[in-house]
């Protein structure tokens, strides 16, 4: 990561974290109203994703507290390296969980089997692995493609603007993913651009949400006036 | 050519027919109004009644079903509930339990 971009990415992720969240509590209430699995497991997955941003924000602004403290020790550099590594395994696993929910509610079957082995198998994979940043990378695009695939079939058979907003969300997501792979193996500024598509993407989804609010606010104001 | 109805529909139908019927509905009336095969109809009967939004009355003649709280809230929030599942691509098949 770019030192410059230090802090900048804290207010990005907390966005985020505050979009996916929302996301999440809406998904929740129509879960609550029409007791369907599919927003149940979306609203669980979006809780999941939005408490890695979470914990990824406050490690990292945790990291620019630990480097702006005036002293400069081995201890410091060591515990900000420890807090790294902290931060970086919370994400992973927050946000696989969310991805594995969200590729379990794409596949449309109803086996707790088959949720287990797939959460398991990608949470375990990390435990044996010395880069599990680039694994994490490479399984969640993996997951990512699995979702778009689910978006592409339902905004085919629907032919909706909402549809497509989510096809593009995450297909936007999955090129954010891939600028995180070149920015492990390449350039810092691959870091910045993934950010900025990660941004694209989330926006798209609460223009979903907007969409959704506002054409309930006509329905009602609709039935009032009738 | 008609399109097939979704559980969102059906629920949506089987709720309506009930609450028309000011609450209380026979079995017969709801295989009739919801347009439902009997054994459909008793799925989607247990499903609604498990999830509690309907409550089973037994009666000297027979069995009645009354709509819940949960169940008006369904039908005033349906439109919403349709908006958010299609638009988020949440929407289950058909054949499968709600």
């Amino acid at each position: 990561m770019p030192g410059w971009f230090l802090g900048y990415d804290i207010v990005l992720h907390l966005l985020f974290a505050l979009v996916t969240l929302i996301v999440s509590i809406f998904a929740f209430r129509i879960y609550r109203l029409s007791a369907q699995r599919q927003p149940k497991f979306f609203a669980t997955a979006f809780l999941f994703i939005s408490m890695a941003y979470l914990v990824n924000a406050i490690m990292h602004f945790f990291i620019i507290s630990k480097l702006n403290e005036n002293v400069c020790s081995a201890f410091k550099l060591a515990s900000v390296a420890v807090l790294e590594l902290i931060g970086a395994y919370f994400y992973i696993v927050l946000f696989s969980i969310g991805l594995v929910t969200l590729t379990y509610m794409t596949l449309r079957v109803r086996s707790v089997k088959v949720y287990c082995l797939l959460l398991i198998t990608v949470l375990i994979s990390f435990l044996f692995t010395a880069e599990p940043l680039q694994l994490y990378h490479l399984l969640s695009s993996l997951l990512l493609v699995y979702i778009i695939i689910h978006y592409l079939i339902n905004f085919l058979s629907k032919k909706k603007i909402n549809a497509l907003l989510m096809l593009a969300a995450f297909a936007i997501l999955l090129l954010g993913n891939f600028h995180f792979i070149f920015s492990i193996t390449g350039g810092e500024e691959y870091y910045v651009i993934a950010h900025f598509f990660d941004l694209i993407a989330y926006l798209l989804i609460l223009l979903n949400l907007i969409l959704v609010q506002r054409h309930e606010q006509k329905t009602r104001s609709t039935s009032n006036r009738a | 050519m008609n399109k097939k109805r979704d559980r969102l529909q059906i629920v949506h139908d089987i709720l309506k027919a009930v609450q028309d019927k000011n609450g209380r509905i026979k079995p017969t009336h709801i295989l009739y109004k919801s347009n439902l095969s009997h054994q459909m109809l008793d799925e989607y009967l247990g499903e609604l009644l498990s999830k509690g939004f309907l409550i089973e009355n037994s009666t000297k003649t027979g069995k009645t079903y009354s709509i819940t709280q949960k169940g008006f809230e369904y039908l005033q929030k349906y439109r919403t509930i349709v908006d958010f599942i299609e638009s988020f691509g949440l929407s289950e098949p058909e054949e499968r339990r709600i």
